[in-house]
């Protein structure tokens, strides 16, 4: 049941996506672009939080890292928006490696800690004008955006159908993941590693796997992001936007309907409630507490695999 | 030779603030093992209370009872937040995965800060002058009264917690919690109420840093939780979290090294430093200066 449930499902997402539209004014076509791009991010931290079980407080860095990989190949060399993808999925992907390589041994909250730390280190770098490429606190704006050709009218929506193209490349390599060794393997090590590494399992090489393959993915959403302003600017990758993607995880379960649900009750509703202006985010906060009292684990939290009834918690 | 004097100075004086906020992090942390995300903004809080207390019920005319009144009003109503946010937002997720209760931090982090905002409004406000503004010139280094009185003041509580904790009935019962709370549990030690006084001591000291950030910086604005929060965050991890001693060496530690930074080098980095600095360290002793070198519970 519930898998039929899945397999339609997810195509009927996408027809409602491609859908969508249309039912939409310029200001929700921008908020539904960003809700996708956010989404990839989710599930990108998903990855290394979820998935792998590391606490990462820094996925706003990999993003940002992928949106300016972008922004500065496409506004000091040159380079075509497209072109720039897969360096701005390899650089982080990179930084992932290099700065998970030292860390990965230390302890959860410690782990938290760091990430944020790498996090304001970049935010600061950038900030500083690094290399005198960044831009300073203003970002770097007035970026060629990614065009159709022949279809001069369709330019409103291009962002957003680029974003969920990018979508559905992430669902397809999330799924792979799941079914493959690897990702049994991280499932493993997030429930017992010590365990999971007398049983033969290099949980070290999985966690810098689990951390690079974040990465990748936030910053290729991050190439999306800087399409869809046509700008970057350091403020949308400080550390806040981190500890937002970290809820969403959390607030929605580490499964993909639940990263959907995350991002929609953590980023969309409070564009919703513009109105409530200042009371929103007091509102919010209560909102967050009580959903993790009524469902600690989360709205809609993963199951794994094909573990019979009678081994996990409910059969008992 | 002078900046080196002056910065030294600074340091140990921002140093004071830190350890003392950090304190309120490292006793939570060491009984919960929860990072309480929104104790700085308790601090942020205690600031803004501080400066209502003075201003409205108190009058506004500084005189000794005065500033003792707005001190002993403000640790109280802080101390009461920190109690309510204990009890709402943390006990009902003492058995829920690690991470559900840092997310109900971050979202009492979220109702302080905007409550903040919602009763002071979103503009800086520029906190009173308690202290007469006496400023000593001892050969060329500047030092003021207030930052003597932050010096000598975060020293003796700082003391008094290290004897509380060490020497008292109440103080075992919390090094006993900290180190495993079943057992203590089995030896008579009611843990919740434990979390309780926790909560309340390190809100207490917390709120004294915050009247600290308010006369020694002056300008307070209802966000800035986060800012002087992760500060004393990294200073408790720095020195070990869960170690009281730890909390202080490293909020010292920092102090002296953010001012020495921005002395020497340049401001505009001081937060990159901060963190490379606290990195290093992680690498060299994974669990921080003074912390235990235990592998993580299995």
């Amino acid at each position: 049941m519930i898998k039929k449930l899945q397999q339609l499902g997810y195509p009927l997402f996408f027809v409602v996506m491609i859908m969508l539209p249309a039912m939409l004014d310029s200001r929700w076509l921008a908020v539904a672009t960003t809700f996708v791009i956010f989404t990839i991010v989710a599930l990108s931290q998903d990855i290394i939080l979820g998935k792998a079980g590391m606490f990462n407080m820094g996925q706003a860095l990999f993003f940002g890292l992928g949106a300016y990989t972008t922004a500065v190949l496409n506004s000091v060399f040159g380079w075509p928006l497209l072109a720039t993808l897969p360096l701005a999925i390899i650089i982080p992907a990179l930084f992932g490696i290099i700065l998970a390589g030292p860390i990965i041994h230390l302890r959860g909250d410690y782990l938290l800690v760091v990430t944020i730390g790498f996090n304001i280190v970049f935010v600061q770098a950038v900030q500083n004008n690094l290399f005198g490429i960044t831009g300073g606190p203003n970002g770097i704006f007035g970026l060629e955006m990614l065009e159709v050709p022949g279809l001069a009218s369709f330019q409103e929506f291009t962002p957003y159908y680029a974003a969920l193209g990018a979508l559905l490349v992430t669902f397809f390599v999330l799924h792979n993941l799941e079914t493959s060794k690897i990702g049994r393997a991280l499932h493993y090590l997030r429930e017992d590693n010590l365990a999971a590494g007398s049983i033969g399992i290099n949980t070290r090489i999985y966690k810098i796997f689990a951390f690079s393959l974040g990465a990748g993915i936030a910053g290729m959403a991050g190439t999306f992001y800087a399409n869809q302003y046509s700008a970057v600017s350091p403020e949308a990758f400080d550390f806040l936007q981190s500890v937002l993607f970290f809820s969403i995880v959390i607030v929605g379960g580490s499964s993909v309907p639940g990263i959907l649900l995350g991002v929609f009750v953590m980023f969309v509703l409070p564009e919703i409630f513009r109105e409530l202006a200042t009371w929103r985010y007091f509102i919010f906060g209560f909102a967050m507490i009580f959903t993790m009292i009524l469902r600690p684990r989360g709205i809609w939290p993963a199951k794994f695999g094909r573990i019979p009834k009678a081994f996990t918690d409910k059969g008992r | 030779m002078d900046i080196f004097l002056q910065q030294l100075v600074n340091g140990l004086t921002i140093g004071s603030m830190f350890a003392l906020i950090a304190l309120g992090y490292t006793m939570v942390y060491g009984v919960m093992k929860l990072i309480n995300f929104a104790h700085g903004d308790l601090v942020a809080g205690s600031a803004f209370v501080g400066l209502f207390v003075f201003s409205q019920l108190l009058g506004g005319e500084v005189s000794l009872l005065v500033v003792l009144g707005v001190f002993l009003l403000t640790i109280i109503a802080i101390a009461l937040l920190g109690f309510t946010v204990e009890r709402l937002a943390y006990r009902p997720l003492r058995s829920a995965p690690r991470l559900s209760a840092v997310v109900s931090a971050l979202g009492a982090s979220m109702v302080i800060q905007n409550g903040i905002m919602l009763l002071w409004g979103p503009q800086m406000r520029i906190f009173p002058e308690l202290l007469p503004s006496i400023i000593w010139d001892i050969g060329g280094v500047v030092i003021s009264l207030i930052q003597v009185m932050i010096m000598v003041l975060s020293l003796v509580l700082m003391a008094g917690l290290y004897f509380f904790v060490e020497k008292t009935k109440i103080g075992t019962a919390i090094r006993a919690s900290a180190i495993d709370q079943d057992a203590a549990r089995l030896m008579g030690i009611n843990v919740n109420n434990i979390i309780v006084t926790i909560f309340i001591i390190g809100s207490s000291l917390g709120a004294v840093g915050g009247i600290f950030i308010g006369l020694y910086y002056r300008g307070i604005t209802f966000n800035m939780g986060w800012q002087y929060g992760l500060y004393a965050f990294v200073a408790a991890i720095m020195g070990g979290i869960g170690n009281i001693p730890g909390a202080m060496l490293g909020g010292i530690l920092l102090g002296l090294f953010n001012a020495f930074i921005s002395g020497y080098i340049s401001s505009t980095w001081s937060d990159a430093f901060t963190f490379i600095l606290l990195i290093v360290i992680l690498i060299v002793r994974p669990t921080g200066i003074l912390g235990e070198r235990v592998a993580e519970k299995v």
